[in-house]
């Protein structure tokens, strides 16, 4: 690029442009301006030659002119008093009898940006308002906000405010949507045009006459009007549409906000405009351009917050193709997550494990991150996926795994036996300090489990010297303490190896207190310690049963069709939730808070009538049905709401986690639908059937209906009823996420 | 968990979030920079203040983060601007936003850009781009004023613009004039708005071309995973008057996501599924569809494969053959396969029974254009890989890509009944093309 020598250049331009040969010479001088232009665009700083370039403008050629006023409305605020030679020329082609040339030359006018200007234009701005030619009046429109933004601070003109409400009628098209734009721009103060009933139901009859830009522009004006009754709203929602329909992905999501905003009220209509959009957003996401693609898959994204089953039955469009750019890659892989059902899990997870050996590490990792979501609901099979990913012996892949394994276990508790044996069982270890942190938060949090933990972990003591990362060793110290309160014995020399060595040698203060602070506190005594260091295994909180929830749309329409998402800064709020959660360092303070290990459930009315469940030791199948049949049914009760439609393993784990154990389901969509549960409270075993759609059972057609049975007796809990039932809410992740309320008693 | 690709930077993140959502239309683009392949703006157009260049810092820094050039975000969040890039022909259109806009709508609006001067110099090239600088601002200033999309139609742009020829400039050298519109469009002034009024023409014709774009994954063992058709109907209508034209198919259920030019009576489509219009003066798209549902797509062509790689063996096997299935007897042309091979193949030592193969030993890709498939001796690659000594067997065999052609088929089945004409007194020359060309048609191993 010729930023240097640019001197030069510029003196031999104005040589040429300043010889009366070349300006004789119509095609040669025109070469010459062309040339000045082919620079100024390439950077170079040619405002020097602005003299000789305002004679230029003297011409009938209208390229040429064209060339000279770009040349000069890049300048003109450096040159101001040069500038206004120019102007009487304008000013002039401002009444030429070519409408072309007048709105050429008023439209250059309008965008010299310079003080003073205001005074020369106002008069042609205003007589170009009632111009005979529609394409005079556009520019002349759009002239009157560039004629304000000159001059900002000044009184707003409400001679020609009011001229452009007045050319809202206009029968051109363009200026309808221009006197928009060009209000907007001067009212902003005032926040902005003002859309009343009449302007309102004006621009909806003229949608159809717009192109699709102005479309997308007048929706979002019409964001700003209410209607005052219903039957105006339905009004307006019939006229709108066939937008929804519309080629253009931009005017389809215009319309689309425009529904959720107007028929905020009326959620049965939001969800038909969703199901009818969804088709052009699809059509979007399968787009030939890339970008369209992802605008397209951040859209849906959205959607899915509000209606997850919308998309289901097209997952496969969510598949990743092999040239796809990978920010595209991102976005399909987080919506093929919240796709997944029982039917597609297999397909999806087979379709994921694919992506794992990507060439890319990072997606390669998000891949294997994305099925350790899936795992938090469908352990088995990621399970095993991501230990047969373990064997590829890749560090990136490896470290990733480790990572997915710590996450999983914390959501996920049922899947800690598995995913112990594995750790267990694995040769090799992460490279990364992620990884090695991971590894180490799985050896501390359940060493005793993995039998070769404490070999493992002397390994990294001894090569503590080497290790870089300061979060490693704090992760370390923490495993190592964590681990002697387990197996004291294999792990006590090493830990005081471990100490010495942070204590005495290590340079970074962190370290180096956080090894001091354990140390103290082994002091105290192990009991301490323990009641310290140790907390909850598991995320103590059920966001592992609850899963995505459906959000209302509220939540996230009026950031719809804005940048914000597209930006990245507006993540689902769960990933952005989790992860914070998902680092355990992060967790330090709910290891801190003392849990007891049974869940207590207490009644929010009375304090007194605590009841804790806890799981004890499994019925067998006889005995349960020995006891039911022998048993009286003490309490019935019609729940008021359908049976889970969760896969069974979800529901079981999901019971288990407050202490409900599950002795037998109905499988699948069956007729009547049934499920045994049993648990133990003080000194007494529940027993519970549930039941929907029995002929027998009255009012268990839509719902269920629970039938309790109590060993012994416990009448303490008999004569408080119905207000000691404790009211526990589950809500269940999968399929067609709602929240259930069980009555547990 | 890397959840995308850039990490934004906290203060910018707390920017965003303390900006207000104003429902705003105002300023829509402020900016246009081009940039090319290696990283150099070579043109901008400002439509509202000049912004510095160095606001495509922030784009340089996510192009440099990018591991491929498509990599780069299309939305780039910076303290004061958002940036919106497309990326077409190798060149970055960047533009420059100052305030909330519909994503898409500057999305498709670039896109629009892009075609345009594809339409106007037939290569969207920097050299093109470069050579025609004038026309290129000419096109900017109308298509946009202060930062608003005004005049976008090719039909209407012509009017005002006329496109570069070899002979024009010709022409214009000689007699000195230029290559602007005297007259204004009348298209303005037309009640259909498409369509500008006194079209004449000598010759009536209406073409129709039915083009249809197959996106397929095959898995390993010759199941589809997807396949989904994009079908466009594209027009080159030069009829004089006021035409209406009504045209329909034999089985217009196929059709999945229509969307329409706008001239398309919605209405009636709706009703009797028949297409009913007063098209636009020249070349336009009718409308664009999708049929995806698995078991209406025709796979046209299958592929026998066989790619090994032994453990603690130098050498790979490397056997491909196509064929074709479910063309209805039309022939597969312009075929090319390519592959991307592991990273451990050091060379490959093939035998094409047609066409022509390369490799390229750095980036590893293998390309095989092989032309027309003959049903009777099907075309093969066979032949073996050397990989490098010591290294271990690749985790996972390459993925094939194939692009074909096949004229006067248009795979989804989907048949123009008829085109009738009404409300003007001449018969007019009506034509109707398929064609079915391979869109992201992968195959994997």
């Amino acid at each position: 690029m010729p930023y240097l020598g640019s001197e030069e250049v510029v003196k031999e331009l104005r040589r040429a442009l300043s010889n009366p040969n070349v300006q004789a010479d119509r095609l040669r001088y025109k070469n010459y301006i062309t040339k000045v232009i082919r620079y100024m665009t390439q950077g170079l700083d040619v405002s020097a030659l602005f003299m000789d370039m305002v004679k230029a403008s003297a011409t009938v050629d209208i390229v040429q002119k064209k060339l000279v006023y770009l040349y000069m409305c890049t300048y003109a605020s450096d040159k101001p008093d040069l500038a206004l030679l120019a102007i009487n020329t304008l000013r002039k082609d401002c009444a030429d009898p070519n409408p072309m040339v007048r709105g050429l030359a008023l439209r250059n006018m309008c965008n010299f940006r310079m003080p003073g200007m205001t005074e020369y234009i106002e008069q042609p701005i205003v007589a170009g308002l009632r111009d005979k030619a529609s394409y005079v009046r556009r520019v002349a429109v759009l002239g009157c906000a560039k004629m304000h933004s000159l001059q900002p601070n000044t009184e707003i003109d409400g001679t020609i405010v009011n001229e452009l409400y007045a050319l809202l009628r206009d029968p051109d098209p363009v200026v309808v949507v221009n006197c928009l734009r060009a209000l907007e721009e001067i009212l902003k103060d005032e926040g902005g045009v003002v859309i009343n009933k009449p302007i309102a139901h004006h621009l909806l009859n003229r949608m159809k006459d717009l192109d699709s830009w102005a479309q997308s522009e007048v929706l979002t004006f019409l964001l700003r009007y209410r209607p005052r009754s219903d039957d105006e709203l339905f009004d307006i929602l019939s006229l709108l549409d066939a937008f929804l329909l519309s080629s253009h992905a931009h005017v389809a999501v215009a319309t689309l906000r425009l529904f959720l905003h107007l028929a905020s009220a009326h959620p049965t209509v939001q969800a038909d405009a969703l199901l009818r959009t969804s088709a052009p957003l699809l059509a979007t996401c399968g787009a030939a351009s890339r970008e369209l693609r992802f605008a397209g898959l951040c859209h849906v994204q959205q959607v899915m917050r509000s209606q997850p089953g919308l998309f289901g039955t097209h997952y496969k469009r969510f598949f990743c193709g092999y040239s796809e750019p990978s920010y595209i890659k991102f976005r399909k892989m987080e919506i093929l997550v919240e796709l997944v059902n029982d039917e597609n899990v297999a397909l999806v997870l087979e379709e994921l494990r694919s992506y794992c050996t990507d060439v890319s590490p990072e997606l390669a990792q998000a891949a294997i991150a994305a099925i350790g979501r899936i795992a938090r609901t469908y352990s088995e099979k990621c399970l095993d996926i991501l230990t047969g990913l373990l064997g590829l012996k890749q560090d990136h892949i490896t470290s990733a795994v480790i990572q997915t394994f710590r996450d999983l276990v914390w959501f996920c508790p049922q899947s800690t036996a598995a995913v112990c044996q594995t750790v267990g069982a694995c040769v090799d270890s992460p490279q990364d300090s992620e990884g090695k942190q991971a590894l180490l938060w799985l050896l501390g949090e359940h060493g005793d489990q993995i039998s070769s933990a404490p070999y493992v972990m002397e390994g990294y003591i001894d090569g503590l010297k080497t290790e870089l990362s300061s979060a490693v060793k704090m992760e370390l110290l923490t495993a190592a303490v964590k681990m002697f309160l387990c197996r004291p014995a294999e792990t006590q020399d090493m830990l005081g190896r471990l100490l010495h060595y942070c204590i005495e040698e290590e340079s970074d203060v962190c370290v180096r207190d956080r090894a001091l602070l354990y140390y103290r506190l082994l002091q105290r005594g192990v009991e301490e310690t323990r009641k310290v260091v140790t907390g909850p295994k598991s995320d103590p909180s059920m966001s592992v049963l609850t899963g995505r929830q459906e959000e209302p749309i509220s939540e996230w329409d009026s950031t719809f069709n804005t940048l914000g998402p597209l930006a990245g800064c507006d993540l689902c709020p769960q990933t952005a939730a989790t992860s914070a959660a998902d680092q355990p360092s992060c967790r330090a303070e709910n290891e801190l808070l003392p849990e007891s290990t049974d869940v207590t459930l207490s009644s929010p009315d009375d304090a007194e009538e605590e009841i804790s469940l806890s799981l004890g030791p499994p019925l067998s199948h006889e005995t349960f049905e020995k006891m039911w049949l022998d048993l009286e049914t003490l309490h019935r009760q019609t729940l008021g709401f359908p049976r889970p439609r969760a896969a069974p393993d979800t529901l079981q784990a999901a019971l288990q986690l407050v202490k409900i154990q599950t002795l037998a389901f109905t499988p699948g969509d069956t007729v009547p639908w049934k499920a045994y549960i049993y648990t133990r409270s003080t000194e007494t075993l529940i027993l519970a059937e549930l039941l929907q759609g029995d002929q027998q059972a009255p009012g268990s057609d839509e719902s269920l209906v629970v039938s309790v049975k109590q060993q012994p007796v416990n009448q303490h809990a008999i004569r408080g009823f119905p207000s000691r039932s404790v009211v526990y809410r589950v809500c269940f992740s999968q399929v067609n996420q709602t929240n259930y309320t069980f009555v547990v008693f | 968990m890397p959840n995308h690709p850039v990490p934004v930077p906290s203060s910018v993140l707390a920017a965003l979030k303390n900006k207000t959502i104003h429902l705003s239309a105002a300023k829509m683009i402020h900016s246009l920079f081009l940039v090319n392949a290696s990283g150099d703006i070579f043109l901008e157009k400002h439509w509202k203040s000049v912004v510095s260049r160095s606001v495509c810092d922030y784009f340089f820094e996510a192009l440099e983060r990018a591991t491929e050039p498509e990599n780069v975000p299309p939305v780039i969040p910076t303290p004061h601007h958002y940036l919106i890039n497309v990326l077409r022909h190798r060149i970055y259109f960047v533009a420059v936003i100052q305030s909330e806009v519909p994503p898409l709508f500057v999305i498709e609006f670039l896109h629009r850009v892009v075609d345009t001067f594809q339409d106007y110099f037939g290569v969207c090239t920097e050299a093109a781009i470069k050579d025609n600088v004038v026309v290129v601002y000419e096109l900017l200033e109308e298509m946009l004023d202060n930062g608003f999309p005004l005049a976008t139609e090719s039909n209407i742009l012509k009017e005002l613009i006329k496109p570069p020829t070899i002979l024009r400039t010709v022409v214009n050298t000689i007699t000195g004039s230029t290559n602007v519109g005297e007259q204004l469009p009348t298209g303005q002034l037309s009640v259909v708005p498409w369509r500008r009024t006194g079209v004449k023409y000598t010759n009536n014709e209406a073409y129709f071309d039915v083009i249809e774009e197959i996106d397929a994954i095959i898995d390993k063992s010759g199941s589809t995973i997807t396949a989904e058709i994009q079908g466009v109907i594209d027009a080159c209508v030069k009829l004089t008057g006021m035409p209406d034209l009504t045209l329909s198919f034999m089985n217009p259920r196929l059709l999945d996501d229509v969307s329409f030019h706008p001239c398309v009576r919605f209405k009636r489509w709706e009703a009797e599924r028949i297409l009913s219009f007063i098209p636009p003066d020249g070349n336009f798209r009718l409308l664009s569809y999708h049929v995806s549902s698995q078991n209406l797509v025709a796979i046209p062509v299958y592929v026998k494969h066989n790619i090994s790689f032994r453990e603690g063996s130098s050498q790979g096997r490397f056997e491909l053959t196509l064929g074709p299935k479910q063309t209805m007897g039309k022939a597969v042309e312009s075929v090319l396969v390519s592959s991307q091979l592991p990273r451990g193949v050091l060379n490959a030592n093939l035998n094409p029974s047609q066409g022509t193969y390369t490799f390229d030993p750095v980036t590893k890709l293998l390309s095989w254009d092989v032309g027309k498939i003959n049903p009777q001796k099907l075309p093969s690659l066979k032949g073996s890989m050397s990989l490098q000594a010591g290294a271990s067997k690749p985790d996972e065999n390459p993925t094939i890509n194939i692009q074909f052609k096949i004229q006067q088929l248009a795979i989804s089945g989907l048949k123009v009944n008829r085109l009738d004409m009404y409300g003007e007194k001449y018969k007019p020359f009506k034509g109707i093309k398929y064609m079915t060309k391979a869109g992201k048609f992968q195959v994997r191993t």
